[in-house]
């Protein structure tokens, strides 16, 4: 019944059709003003991108050609990173993938001034204090290679193949709390990517749902 | 660090800091908290106590909806969050960060709780991320059954252990222990006073089921979302956005292009990460303006996917037709923030030229074209010259729109621009113009000095003022055609500041009036253009009949509002304006005698002409009657009579009680409450038992009767429900309903029970 055309939908139909070729633009602003970045897709080449790390050194994925790598978005002071530095779970991921051989590089993309920012030297105080064990840790004030990832969370993983596929985006578990009591038992996503890759298979689970706090990025050119 | 005190009913912990203690010694204080509540509740026996928990950025309570319970039945219970301005906590999907507030319980055995029933979010932009959540407060509520068995007079001890994240710019995530005692009693409990409104505040904000059918389609880069709201005809801004259910099912931070067609709602959002679902559920947001502010109103979502094949295309079902007509016309802005200013006034731009184009624009170019054939060996400074003035013309009359719709806006009323073309005598008068035009172009008729009142003879004069008068009558003549779909233009311009209206509005007028300024700037053009000749008559004969087709196309408008008797009066009306025509061809022949009785003749069927609109003023439209009743009454087709005045004081005065709704098809809120709350047998049936009479009026065509009462009460728009309980005089006094109505705030109302 409520499908039924009426004659007065007929007749919007016709008005419809006599002005839409006309108006058709002034209805679709929609699109246009998406902001212009994308999520990178699965399977296809990780975006290439070149950092400056804490210690002044320049990285670029392209380096990396031939091994595994994982990008970690992180902000010291958000609850969620706490949850997952203050239990050990990061660094013993860390760890873990620098006894296999791969590239950890965390990433911090706070803008100045906005939580989580932080100096070079402060930067690498924060691994020490933390007994972090990245390979690098990436400073992206601009928000630039957060952008390319489209990096929205802290923590927010990604893993690369040694083909410089990307393969896994997303949470760093499946516990989407700031509870450290949540550490225990929960099923870390990077570390089942990371088997699944060391297996030769494919990455059971490629995406899932990344949480924690907002990146921080600054507003200046979003 | 940590504050303990007791107030009135309840306790207060200040757990500033709380989050930064080290774990072990939060947990501790987490289980001595139970302990605490025990020492401060016991002496509160009297009554429910509430317990509550205060953070710097959240004052969290747990509360009731009674102040008691039976054994054997439910009550509401649920988690009050008072919230620092600038700060949100989160819904269900948290959207792009955040994390949703969990409540674990610890119920006494036999107690159970139902799942939180979480209000319609909002949309909370974080640049780039969107999240989803609540600002401001919120009630996050559950049902507990108490089993039969309980004894009567032992009080419900709940406890529940409650975690939520509070953000601004920072998150924190807090955490508190609540605990809450409700008494038992054997009649039915009171409602709390305090916490009630609360509680009923948090129920309009609940979805409430779909009353339309819905389908998506998943492609690979849109997730579609129809709704089959056809009957709704949305002349006017709202915001419309959909919240799903879970993560990554859209992209949270995209843009939902809404557009409205014959089919209903459609709305196209890019798709997000997660991997497919086979239904996509969640919220759908209709944000409305009415009388008396923004109703927002939440539908619970749960749409089977089509096919996949599809590719984000239309629905299976949607008809032929439809694939044209869905995304071609957006009547409602983009509700994520609309077009950016640069690129609304782009677009403005473009839609302007293009607005060249339509048939009720284009013959008037046309003449003024001619204008310029003949100019063209006048030379340039008078080609831009006229050029000049005829831009000047068209940015005054889109100036003189944009004010004259924010000088409503700004008077409270939020319109669209459709609103010409929904009176009958707009749209008549319309015809008439363009038919009068017609005949002019025809030759029938020297437009000169004579109707220079028209318009057309305005624009076929020469010189400066001639350009400037073709401008505004480009303008003016424009309008209906563009009314319907001017939707996105207007809404957008309606919802900023006014200077951007104005801009939108004249970037508008600027496109349109571009193709004549280019001919100025370049005479190369000017002189592509056929030399003048006898071609040129031939020319402005066949532009007639675009004219004659426009006037077809609003009689059938016409038709289609006021039903076929209307239809009739209008083309009477013609045939008296083609004899005014011919009489007035006599006029000018003839001698003086002839002259003036011809003269006095013609204006006489100009009179008879215009006559014909008086009864279209109260026209209704039988096709509308028809939807409404449809709609509302389903299958007890009897449920309602039409209003008028005279029928309600006939039976005020019989002392009947009298339910009145006033409704529009182009306002949501009134259809879905017509769906929701008024169409339902039950309803229905308890009214008809009351002897309830059911008075109906549709304003879709503003029935100036409607309007009267609408006033009297104070209102400028639909949906107005007023209830007249049995009584005459002074016994009788109106009842106004709120504007959202539910199945229980009728019958509360009406006294249905």
């Amino acid at each position: 019944m409520r499908l039924t055309l009426t004659k007065r939908e007929v007749l919007r139909g016709g008005v419809g059709l006599a002005g839409a070729a006309i108006l058709a633009p002034l209805a679709a602003p929609g699109p246009m003003v998406r902001p212009a970045y994308a999520a990178p897709t699965i399977d296809t080449p990780a975006p290439g991108f070149t950092g400056t790390d804490s210690e002044g050194g320049t990285h670029s994925l392209a380096d990396y050609r031939g091994r595994v790598v994982i990008l970690e978005w992180t902000n010291h002071q958000c609850p969620y990173v706490q949850k997952h530095y203050g239990t050990g779970n990061m660094q013993a991921l860390q760890r873990e993938a620098a006894d296999a051989g791969h590239v950890w590089l965390s990433v911090i993309s706070s803008a100045p001034g906005l939580q989580g920012h932080v100096e070079p030297g402060r930067a690498n105080a924060l691994t020490a204090e933390r007994n972090a064990a990245p390979s690098a840790v990436i400073l992206d004030p601009s928000g630039d290679i957060g952008r390319l990832y489209d990096a929205r969370t802290t923590p927010h993983m990604y893993v690369i193949d040694p083909a410089g596929t990307l393969v896994y985006r997303g949470g760093i578990d499946d516990r989407p709390t700031a509870r450290w009591s949540d550490v225990e038992g929960a099923t870390n996503h990077v570390r089942q990517a990371l088997a699944d890759l060391a297996a030769g298979r494919p990455v059971a689970t490629p995406v899932t749902r990344p949480y924690g706090c907002s990146v921080k990025y600054g507003s200046g050119d979003s | 660090m940590r504050q303990i005190s007791v107030k009135g009913f309840g306790w207060r912990v200040s757990v500033k800091g709380f989050a930064n203690l080290p774990k072990d010694l939060r947990r501790a204080a987490i289980a001595l908290i139970p302990l605490w509540l025990l020492v401060v509740c016991l002496p509160v026996a009297a009554g429910a106590t509430d317990a509550r928990v205060a953070t710097e950025n959240v004052t969290a309570t747990l509360v009731s909806e009674t102040r008691a319970v039976r054994p054997g039945a439910t009550v509401m219970v649920g988690l009050h969050q008072d919230i620092r301005a600038g700060w949100h906590t989160y819904w269900k999907n948290p959207g792009d960060s955040g994390e949703a507030t969990d409540i674990d319980w610890q119920l006494p055995e036999g107690v159970t709780v139902g799942p939180i029933q979480w209000p319609a979010p909002h949309r909370i932009p974080y640049d780039p991320l969107v999240n989803y959540g609540y600002e401001g407060e919120v009630l996050l509520a559950s049902a507990v059954q108490v089993p039969a068995d309980w004894p009567v007079g032992e009080p419900v001890r709940l406890q529940a252990e409650a975690t939520w994240l509070v953000c601004a710019d920072v998150c924190i995530p807090e955490q508190g222990s609540f605990s809450l005692e409700i008494p038992t009693v054997a009649d039915p409990p009171l409602a709390d006073p305090v916490w009630a409104p609360a509680f009923a505040a948090a129920r309009a904000a609940l979805p409430v089921d779909l009353p339309w059918p819905a389908d998506a389609a998943v492609g690979p880069e849109t997730v579609r979302l129809m709704v089959a709201a056809g009957d709704w005809r949305q002349t006017r801004p709202a915001d419309v956005h959909f919240f799903p259910d879970s993560w990554g099912v859209i992209d949270h931070a995209g843009d939902q292009q809404v557009t409205q067609s014959d089919a209903g709602l459609a709305l196209a959002m890019p798709v997000g990460s997660a991997p497919p679902v086979e239904r996509l559920t969640g919220v759908l947001v209709v944000a409305e303006e009415l009388d008396g502010g923004t109703v927002r109103r939440a539908f619970a979502v749960d749409a089977p996917i089509a096919d996949a094949a599809a590719g984000g295309g239309v629905a299976p079902g949607a008809g032929p037709g439809v694939a044209g007509l869905t995304g071609m016309e957006g009547e409602v802005a983009g509700a994520a923030g609309g077009p950016g200013l640069v690129l609304a006034l782009g677009l403005a731009l473009i839609g302007g030229i293009l607005l060249n184009l339509m048939p009720c624009v284009f013959p008037v170019l046309s003449m003024k074209a001619m204008g310029l054939v003949r100019h063209a060996q006048a030379g340039r400074g008078v080609i831009l010259r006229d050029a000049g003035a005829y831009t000047a013309g068209v940015l005054a009359a889109f100036a003189a729109v944009a004010g004259a719709l924010l000088a409503v806006k700004a008077g409270g009323a939020q319109i669209g621009w459709g609103f010409q073309l929904q009176s009958p005598v707009v749209v008549l008068l319309l015809a008439y113009l363009l038919f009068a035009v017609g005949l002019s172009l025809s030759g029938m008729l020297t437009v000169g000095n004579r109707l220079s009142g028209l318009g057309s003879g305005l624009a076929s004069r020469s010189g400066p003022s001639g350009a400037f008068f073709t401008g505004v009558l480009a303008t003016v003549v424009a309008t209906p055609c563009t009314a319907p779909f001017m939707g996105a233009a207007v809404g957008f311009a309606l919802t900023q500041h006014w200077a951007v209206a104005l801009l939108v509005f004249q970037a508008l007028g600027l496109g349109l009036a571009l193709p004549y300024v280019a001919l100025g700037l370049w005479p190369g053009l000017l002189r592509r253009l056929p030399r003048p000749g006898p071609w040129m008559d031939r020319l402005k004969q066949a532009l007639a009949f675009p004219m004659y087709l426009s006037a077809a196309w609003l009689l059938w408008v016409l038709g289609r509002q006021t039903g076929v008797d209307g239809l009739a009066a209008a083309l009477v009306g013609l045939v008296l304006i083609g004899f005014a025509v011919w009489l007035w061809r006599i006029a000018g022949e003839t001698d003086r005698l002839w002259s003036r009785v011809s003269t006095a003749l013609a204006a006489l069927a100009l009179v008879g002409a215009l006559g014909v609109m008086a009864p279209l003023s109260q026209a209704r439209s039988p096709s509308d009657a028809g939807d409404s009743g449809r709609a509302a009454a389903g299958a007890q087709e009897t449920a309602w009579e039409p209003y008028s005045p005279a029928r309600l004081a006939a039976l005020r005065d019989e002392g009947r009680p009298v339910f009145v709704n006033m409704t529009a098809a182009w306002c949501i809120t009134c259809l879905v409450n017509e769906q929701v709350a008024l169409s339902s047998p039950a309803v229905l049936d308890a009214m008809e038992q009351a002897g309830i009479v059911y008075l109906k009026g549709d304003w879709t065509n503003r029935d100036p009767e409607i309007t009267a009462l609408l006033e009297s009460f104070g209102r400028s728009g639909v949906p107005l429900y007023v209830f007249y309980p049995a009584g005459t005089g002074g016994d009788s006094t109106p009842r106004v309903l709120p504007q959202i109505l539910t199945e229980s705030v009728v019958r509360d109302a009406l006294g249905l029970g």
